[in-house]
């Protein structure tokens, strides 16, 4: 009994040592939580990685309010848990006045009430649950598109595709359920018959007999919302069973290029939403970033294939940056104020939020531009009719 | 009716690779009595050799398989010999932990080298699948299917019909009676432990080629291994075989014509039910492996 | 001298809040005493009957999910047109029907899976586990799937002026220490009396055990039923301070993470889960604190496991207890032979 008290108490004083760092530097840090280990580990360092590339080339150029800014970049390891105590880290240790975060949807909707508690604001990059805007959380400031808006922004092409019946292949969790239903809602609303929703564990490898289902439906055209690894296996599989529909990738987690390296000509005919087009950045409302970005992301010599990922944590520490400056400085309360009145030239395209959700506790919502792409004869192209 | 025919010719296909994934595990959990943690990271491993044989250093893609095998084989060795041997006496768990720690610590060594990102490893099969009727099949997967049945018949033969596989046995029947009667446990268990994990890469090794290679992929194959492991019955080859093929079926039927969404939880509910209705297994009276 | 030891660490760690003014260390040491209490039901199983439960986290998901849906309220379809609902309840009501919903799970499952033993019963645990995981990812109605449940409401007893909150740190982890120190004399309660002692006979040796006349399958269900009680307390005190619970609470790394802190601290001791929890719930801030690779942070862990398991097999506090007892049989031989020689002259 003694010595296991002396044990905790040794090793409280130790990780209170360790833990309490020396942090003297003159900077304006910007907390950055991101699954860095763990099921989304690509996604999240390739958002990590390009948000170095914004902070690099902020501070290049003077920095903000006349300090350079420094990221704290935090391994929330795809988990909720940790998601909370990075934030908690963040905030209460390192002091930052605002977040970016958390990339899921489940991880982002984990650290929501820590803001709401310590009354610091986050820009949300890359979350589409349409929870995250209508929770009542005012420090919330939404940069990417909600399946909703994505699926708004699709309705124009479903006549000029001649849709009549599809089905759905979807991933089991906030993300493909949130993208299915609002898909489905808006295909049923312009009259397409909808054939078969099925679904997949977000680790499954194996969709013969999703895909068997689909084909015995009938229909003429697969939506497919889901993240690269599988999509590829999916495309592949479709292939292999000669599932001849019109294949769409929903989510923007899609990755063209991984697409055509890895399924080869399996992908050819398919079409994907995107919300970066890497590869004709000059149809993007800011062109000059886009290029920027890429140049650098490149130089760097980072996967090409993350560059549909990466822009989220670029265009995220621009909006903070944004937010900062306008508040005049770097308080969390002064900066949540401000960036409802920013405007930021993102890759994203004109970011300003809106409000949205319940009356008084508003989150900012941000109106990205959705694309859509065509894999053609292992190229990419702009879909058109 | 076609989609059923489909469905059937799935699982089948798939059910080889399922055995193969059960059988290392089954030897492993039978003979040593070690909940081995490690068997989806030597997948993993062997997926990740085939990558950089194939993808890196441009090596032939057949050889590349014995290769894979090999090295998978080799560090199952080295795996046994560092971290078992030494607790050979101690309880299950503790084994299970320090199995446990080798996992973490060989799929975050894969990440830190490879990073998250998924690889595609080419092969030489036509990408066209195979047509029969209104059935149709890849090429690669026929592929995989005819190498696991070789080496389930392989390791069968091992098993049954050489020396050491009687020794296997002989110490999975009777452990201290073996020791007396001048079997080399330690030898055993290393031989175990190797044979198990080498299975285990060449079926990465196998269907990295027909699905993508990531850090995490060890943990559902390792977890359908398990799965067979009961169903066959603890240390009994033939069962975990035809686990590994009704583990297939149920899961293309049940996805095929029940639901989707609990596709991976069909094999979880299989266990539970014939654990509660037999306890050994499905094939409770072959008790002894072969 | 032990029991004054005892309530003098209970008072040092309660005063903690009062000098305390770190948020994120309190966090982390409220986080630490879930996991904490979380270890000490699984030691009982683990430690004292010497079942390898391995789905042990299934029981503090269903306490979680319970006390969240009592707390939001429900409404679900049995039958297409028959709902069956509930309107929202007071959080502390929630946790207690929580962990009685949790210990009657364990009732069922302890009288179901104790027909297998052994290797066998390692995988049914995590077959159970990972069907419950299912069940809340799929049924979406009930659990809200991988949507989430959030905004459940933090914990509040009484009402207006007498309204007790554990919204903020310190009074939640005053709660937690609270929980923490009664699971541990329930567990010690339980562990001493001719139960416990059924318990240790059945680990021990359990056909003997039989022989001798003890009814190893009733003792194995009473430990399930307390082991899981306590796990669901765990959970629900997780719902309401995460304040959102979603499938990923069943990850087979919650339950990883149980049984490192109950092998490394030492399985069948009380005080085991508690050092091992105390070590592995700190370990990984610590890592993160110091600027490392988030994957080479892991690989340290894992290898620190393997080292702690390797030359400490029965764990911490076992080994730290021989030592002592060993340098006292020391003690008493240098007397001895210090006497030999005196009797000699």
């Amino acid at each position: 009994m003694r010595k296991f008290a002396g044990l905790v108490t040794t090793a409280a004083i130790l990780a209170g040592g360790i833990i309490t760092g020396v942090n003297a530097q003159e900077t304006i840090k910007i907390g950055v939580t991101q699954p860095l280990t763990g099921a989304f580990a690509a996604s999240g360092n390739y958002v990590a990685q390009g948000a170095k590339i914004a902070e690099d080339e902020i501070n290049k150029a003077g920095g903000v309010l006349g300090k350079k800014i420094q990221l704290i970049i935090e391994d929330n390891k795809s988990n909720p848990t940790e998601a909370v105590s990075t934030v908690e880290k963040l905030i209460t240790k390192d002091k930052v006045p605002v977040l970016i975060g958390a990339w899921s949807s489940t991880l982002t909707l984990a650290v929501m009430p820590k803001l709401e508690e310590y009354k610091v604001p986050m820009i949300v990059e890359t979350s589409s649950s349409g929870k995250i805007t209508t929770s009542g959380n005012p420090y919330i400031f939404r940069i990417s598109p909600t399946s909703a808006m994505e699926a708004k922004s699709f309705q124009p092409l479903v006549p000029k595709m001649g849709i009549k019946k599809a089905s759905f292949l979807y991933t089991n969790n906030d993300f493909g359920i949130g993208s299915a239903n609002e898909y489905s809602n808006m295909l049923k609303a312009n009259g397409v018959t909808i054939g078969a929703m099925e679904t997949m564990d977000p680790k499954a490898t194996d969709f013969s007999a999703q895909l068997a289902k689909i084909k015995a439906s009938g229909s003429d055209s697969l939506f497919v919302t889901t993240a690269v690894e599988q999509l590829t296996l999916i495309l592949k599989q479709a292939k292999e069973q000669q599932l001849n529909v019109r294949i769409i990738s929903c989510g923007g987690s899609n990755s063209p290029d991984q697409l055509i390296e890895q399924a080869g000509d399996a992908a050819n005919g398919s079409f994907h939403t995107a919300f970066f087009p890497p590869w004709f950045p000059e149809v993007t409302k800011n062109p000059e970033v886009s290029k920027r970005y890429m140049d650098e992301w490149k130089k760097r010599g980072h996967n090409v294939g993350g560059l549909t990922e990466g822009f989220r944590g670029f265009d995220g520490v621009y909006v903070a940056v944004a937010g900062i400056e306008a508040a005049g400085k770097a308080e969390p309360d002064a900066i949540r104020a401000a960036l409802w009145g920013v405007t930021v030239k993102g890759i994203y395209g004109d970011i300003h939020f809106n409000k949205e959700g319940p009356a008084g506790k508003e989150s900012g919502q941000n109106v990205p531009v959705v694309y859509l792409v065509t894999i053609s004869n292992g190229k990419v192209t702009r879909t058109s009719f | 009716m076609d989609e059923l025919f489909q469905h059937f010719l799935n699982a089948v296909i798939l059910g080889g690779t399922y055995a193969l994934l059960g059988i290392g595990l089954t030897l492993i959990f039978g003979i040593m009595r070690v909940v081995n943690f490690t068997h989806g990271e030597l997948y993993a491993f062997g997926a990740y050799c085939m990558y950089a044989f194939v993808m890196l250093f441009h090596v032939n893609f057949f050889l590349a398989l014995v290769l894979a095998m090999s090295m998978g084989t080799v560090l199952g060795a080295a795996i046994e010999l560092l971290l078992l041997n030494r607790l050979r006496g101690a309880d299950i768990d503790t084994t299970m932990l320090v199995m446990i720690g080798a996992w973490i610590v060989m799929q975050n060594t894969e990440q830190f080298v490879w990073s998250g990102v998924a690889l595609s490893i080419s092969s030489p099969f036509p990408a066209n699948p195979l047509v029969v009727g209104p059935l149709s099949v890849s090429w690669n997967r026929v592929y995989v299917f005819l190498i696991a049945l070789g080496l389930i018949g392989t390791t069968y033969f091992v098993v049954n019909r050489t020396r050491l596989g009687k020794a296997m046995r002989a110490t999975f029947q009777d452990r201290d009676t073996a020791a007396l009667m001048g079997i080399r446990i330690g030898r055993i268990h290393t031989a175990t432990f190797a044979l198990g994990s080498g299975l285990a890469a060449a079926a990465g090794a196998l269907l990295g080629p027909v699905f993508v290679v990531t850090p995490t992929m060890g943990d559902l194959a390792a977890s359908k291994a398990f799965a067979i492991v009961i169903l066959g019955g603890l240390g009994n080859i033939t069962g975990a075989t035809l686990g590994g093929f009704i583990l297939a079926f149920v899961e293309e039927i049940g996805a095929g014509y029940i639901s989707s969404g609990y596709r991976d939880a069909m094999g979880f509910l299989l266990i539970i039910l014939i654990l509660l209705m037999r306890p050994t297994g499905l094939f409770a009276q072959k008790e002894r492996i072969g | 001298m032990n029991r004054y030891v005892g309530w003098l660490l209970i008072a040092f760690l309660a005063s903690v809040p009062l000098w305390l003014n770190d948020f994120y260390l309190l966090h982390v040491f409220i986080t630490t005493g879930i996991f904490i209490i979380a270890a000490m039901s699984l030691n009982l199983l683990l430690g004292y009957t010497g079942q390898l439960s391995l789905g042990h986290v299934a029981f503090f998901g269903i306490g979680a999910y319970a006390s969240a849906l009592i707390s939001l309220g429900f409404q679900v379809h049995v039958l297409p047109d028959f709902t069956i609902g509930l309107e929202p309840k007071p959080p502390w009501l929630a946790i207690l029907v929580a962990i009685f919903i949790a210990g009657l799970t364990g009732y069922a499952i302890g009288k179901l899976s104790f027909r297998v033993r052994g290797a066998y019963f390692v995988i049914v645990s995590i077959s159970f586990a990972e069907v419950v995981r299912l069940v809340a990812v799929n049924w979406v109605e009930l659990t809200q799937g991988p949507m989430a449940l959030n905004n459940i409401p933090a914990l509040t007893i009484g009402a207006g002026a007498f309204e007790l909150s554990f919204l903020r740190k310190p009074a939640f982890y005053l709660l937690v220490l609270t929980a923490a120190v009664f699971s541990y004399v329930v567990i010690a309660r339980l562990v001493k009396s001719r139960t416990g002692r059924a318990m240790v006979a059945l680990r021990e040796n359990e056909s003997l055990a039989t022989s001798v006349g003890i009814d190893v399958t009733r003792y194995l269900v009473v430990a399930t039923v307390v082991s899981a009680a306590i796990a669901g307390m765990a959970g629900a005190l997780y719902a309401h301070y995460i304040r959102i619970v979603d499938p990923d609470v069943f990850l087979f790394i919650y339950t990883v993470t149980m049984v490192i802190m109950v092998i490394t601290g030492g399985k069948g001791t009380l005080a085991g889960p508690i050092v091992g929890g105390a070590l592995f719930g700190l370990i990984p801030e610590i890592l993160r604190a110091m600027a490392i690779e988030p994957e080479v942070q892991w690989i340290i862990y894992g290898v620190l496991m393997i080292f702690i398991v390797y030359f400490l097999p029965r764990g911490i506090v076992p080994a730290v207890e021989s030592y002592f007892s060993n340098r006292k049989s020391v003690t008493a031989r240098d007397t001895v032979s210090a006497a030999s020689e005196v009797l000699k002259e």
